[in-house]
């Protein structure tokens, strides 16, 4: 992965030394709280309803295990021992002080870490496939392409006060598993057909409380001007997105106001004046950041393979983990595992410093010292041999991090909703622990197959509830906490927004809903058809008939 | 009022630009080569007139208002050598972001100390992109 050079590591330590005098001068009274508000979030730093929260930057989800070290070392000297994954593939800390957010940046800083733009106004951290470069099915890998925007994004000066916050997702694959539809800017690699490879750009996509499917801006962009492009959207939007409004002041919104033939004029506009200019990449440093991403030293494949079939056989749970948990790899003889931050005693994301520390030493151990992020809130292992796995899940299932569950039900999406975000209408963890409890059965679980939960506790979509298969909106009535449900959404290549259901409903039928939800699926199917075909096919009717119909558990 | 004028601490200095843009193109009486402008200005307009003005103080009604660093950056792009001077909700906490994108004075919000201030120029001294302070990206040096 990408190492600091000097130039790196200067800009951080500088940037550590400034936002400590920024703390230290905010403490003496001389910094207006509004203003510091927004210094503090461009450094990642959200005061929520307990505590300050802040938001450390994991770039494109990847993660030395030395990083996640001092991340689990964090979280015991600053926080209360655990931390959170979220759904931008970053770590959050619930519980620090305001005093010592400058030596916990200090602290990240010593393994090239930083919590730079990951909150405010500002382009935020790039996401991307969590299963880049090693994936079957990859077109071409996004991590230099990631790396790129990363270095030019970083305390850019002519974009850190934009109307609202930026935020860029790469896809590089036949399947997109970085939500590139639903992001400001969604960047596709793909080979055209002259077979050169370049990039699709998507802009205006988008959740929260208007949610957008992003459009096409520019079918081919020839990679060399990706960071001239960038720019270019930019500026446009710098200068023209709407900044009386809050929740106006998307880059979508400006997008369907002007049209996206319009827009994609004003960019194109705009690009003239910075094409092939100083943005535009030489083919050195495409090759330069490029060499940081190379393969690891794979083993050949007689030796990196075992006797998988003895072993499934003697181990019937470890068959159930490697069938639900680990994927195809590029490479032969090598597995990608999933490890899953979905067990039944944490929120979904929790994860603590021992199993932190774990984790770390089975990276160590097992793929390389490497490991990534998700924005389905899991942990990835990109690198396995085969004949590791069954060692490799031994050890999982000690740290409680083995539970067979990816893709499943309870391999939900949870924003922190009531329990810690100031902004929440609705609980939603406790959410997560009635699922849990009620759907216990794994075999129910598989024989559901793939089913994608997200739950929000309010309209700002945390929790990504309008593009999940079943979507959880959190809302507030009459002083009481009642849920909306959504169904049909998606963020994957057939992205789709999820429509309402029907009436809220009472926070202690959540789980009898969605049983009821999934009783006319099971219903209904036809042969090897996922819940979100089933849905698209036989629509509404028979969902809210069998939800409303004969029952009046409505919360009004 | 303190200005800080091409990295120096100004004591002689012109007084706030007083004249708006739209004022300034809409009526041929008004001469001055000072003008007063913000984001809600022509700004096509602006560049177009650029050239017949040695001081454009842009304005930040509040510091939350980024429209000012494109509108700088543009202005010099287009090769303006005038002043671009940062009035309003100006503080030291931007200023080494404006000066990056192409103000070279600054007139600092009353609660600002112009020293300490000074300092904060240049206080990351490494960059990942180029801008108007002709400082190429990383890939460059
Ligand atoms: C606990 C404190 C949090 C606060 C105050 C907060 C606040 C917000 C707000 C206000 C929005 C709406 C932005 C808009 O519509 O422009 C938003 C969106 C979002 N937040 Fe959070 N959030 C918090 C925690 C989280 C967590 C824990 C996650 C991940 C698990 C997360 C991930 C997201 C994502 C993915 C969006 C997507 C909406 C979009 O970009 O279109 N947030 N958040
Ligand atoms: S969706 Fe709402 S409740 Fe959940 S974290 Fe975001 S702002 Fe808070």
């Amino acid at each position: 992965m990408y190492a600091y050079n000097q130039f790196d590591q200067t800009l951080v330590d500088q940037r550590v030394d400034q936002y400590r005098d920024q703390t230290r001068r905010y403490l003496a009274g001389e910094i207006p709280e509004a203003e510091f508000r927004v210094l503090r979030l461009m450094n990642g730093l959200y005061i929520q309803r307990l505590a300050p929260m802040l938001r450390v930057a994991i770039p494109y989800g990847l993660m030395k295990s030395d990083q996640l070290r001092t991340l689990a070392q964090i979280s015991r000297t600053y926080d209360k021992g655990y931390g959170h994954f979220t759904t931008r593939q970053n770590m959050q800390f619930n519980w620090p002080t305001l005093e010592s957010v400058p030596d916990i940046l200090a602290d990240l800083a010593k393994v090239q870490m930083h919590a730079i733009q990951t909150s405010g106004a500002c382009i935020r951290n790039t996401t991307t496939d969590p299963f880049a470069g090693v994936s079957a099915d990859e077109i071409e890998d996004t991590r230099p392409w990631c790396e790129m925007i990363r270095q030019w994004s970083t305390l850019h000066p002519e974009f850190a006060y934009l109307p609202r916050k930026f935020k860029i997702a790469v896809s590089g694959s036949s399947s997109d598993r970085a939500a590139s539809q639903v992001h400001d800017i969604g960047l596709h690699l793909y080979h055209n057909e002259q077979g050169e490879m370049g990039f699709e750009v998507l802009v205006g996509g988008g959740l929260g409380r208007t949610p957008v499917i992003g459009k096409t801006v520019r079918k081919f962009l020839e990679p060399q001007e990706l960071l001239s492009y960038l720019d270019a959207v930019l500026r446009v939007y710098n200068l023209n997105g709407r900044r009386d409004n809050k929740y106006k002041a998307r880059i979508k919104i400006l997008v369907n106001a002007v049209g996206i033939d319009a827009f994609a004029e004003m960019v194109e506009a705009e690009w003239q004046f910075t094409k092939g200019k100083d943005l535009r990449l030489p083919t050195a440093e495409i090759e330069r950041v490029k060499g940081f991403f190379k393969p690891p030293n794979y083993l050949s494949v007689e030796n990196a393979q075992s006797s998988l079939k003895a072993e499934m056989a003697a181990h019937p749970q470890f068959a159930k983990w490697y069938k639900q948990n680990t994927r195809d790899h590029k490479q032969p003889g090598y597995r990608i595992v999933v490890v899953a931050l979905k067990n039944q005693l944490q929120a979904p994301g929790d994860v603590s410093h021992q199993q932190m520390d774990g984790i770390a030493s089975l990276a160590d151990q097992f793929s390389f010292a490497e490991l990534r992020s998700t924005h389905d809130q899991n942990l990835v292992l990109a690198d396995v041999a085969q004949r590791d796995l069954l060692s490799l899940w031994l050890k999982l299932t000690d740290l409680g991090m083995a539970r067979a569950n990816i893709g499943t039900l309870t391999d939900m999406i949870n924003c922190p909703g009531l329990d810690f975000c100031s902004l929440a209408n609705a609980e939603t963890l406790i959410l997560s622990r009635q699922i849990n409890e009620t759907f216990d059965d794994m075999d129910y679980q598989y024989e559901l197959g793939e089913i994608q939960l997200k739950i929000s506790g309010c309209i700002n979509a945390c929790g990504h509830h309008h593009v999940g298969h079943i979507g959880i909106l959190g809302v507030e009535k009459g002083g009481k906490q009642v849920y909306q449900f959504t169904l049909g959404g998606s963020a994957s290549n057939d992205a789709s927004l999820g429509k309402t259901l029907g009436r809220s409903i009472d926070q202690d039928q959540v789980v009898v809903v969605i049983g009821q939800i999934l009783d006319v699926y099971v219903q209904q199917r036809k042969t090897d058809e996922t819940f979100l075909q089933t849905v698209r096919r036989i629509g509404f009717a028979p969902f809210k008939e069998r939800v409303y119909g004969t029952h009046q558990r409505s919360a009004a | 009022m303190a200005l800080i004028k091409d990295q120096q601490l100004s004591l002689s200095h012109a007084a706030t630009p007083h004249i708006r843009f739209a004022d300034w193109l809409d009526d041929d009486l008004v001469i001055s080569d000072a003008v007063l402008t913000n984001g809600a200005d022509d700004l096509a307009c602006l560049l177009a007139n650029a050239n017949k003005l040695s001081v454009i103080a842009i304005e930040f009604e509040t510091f939350a208002d980024g429209r000012g660093f494109s509108m700088a950056r543009m202005l010099r792009r287009d090769g303006y050598q005038g002043e671009i001077r940062a009035v309003g909700d100006v503080a030291m906490d931007r200023i080494e972001f404006m000066h990056r994108v192409g103000f070279n004075a600054f007139e600092l919000r009353e609660d600002q100390d112009a020293l300490q201030a000074l300092a904060k120029l240049g206080e990351v001294s490494v960059h990942f992109q180029p801008s108007a302070d002709g400082k190429g990206p990383a890939y460059m040096r």
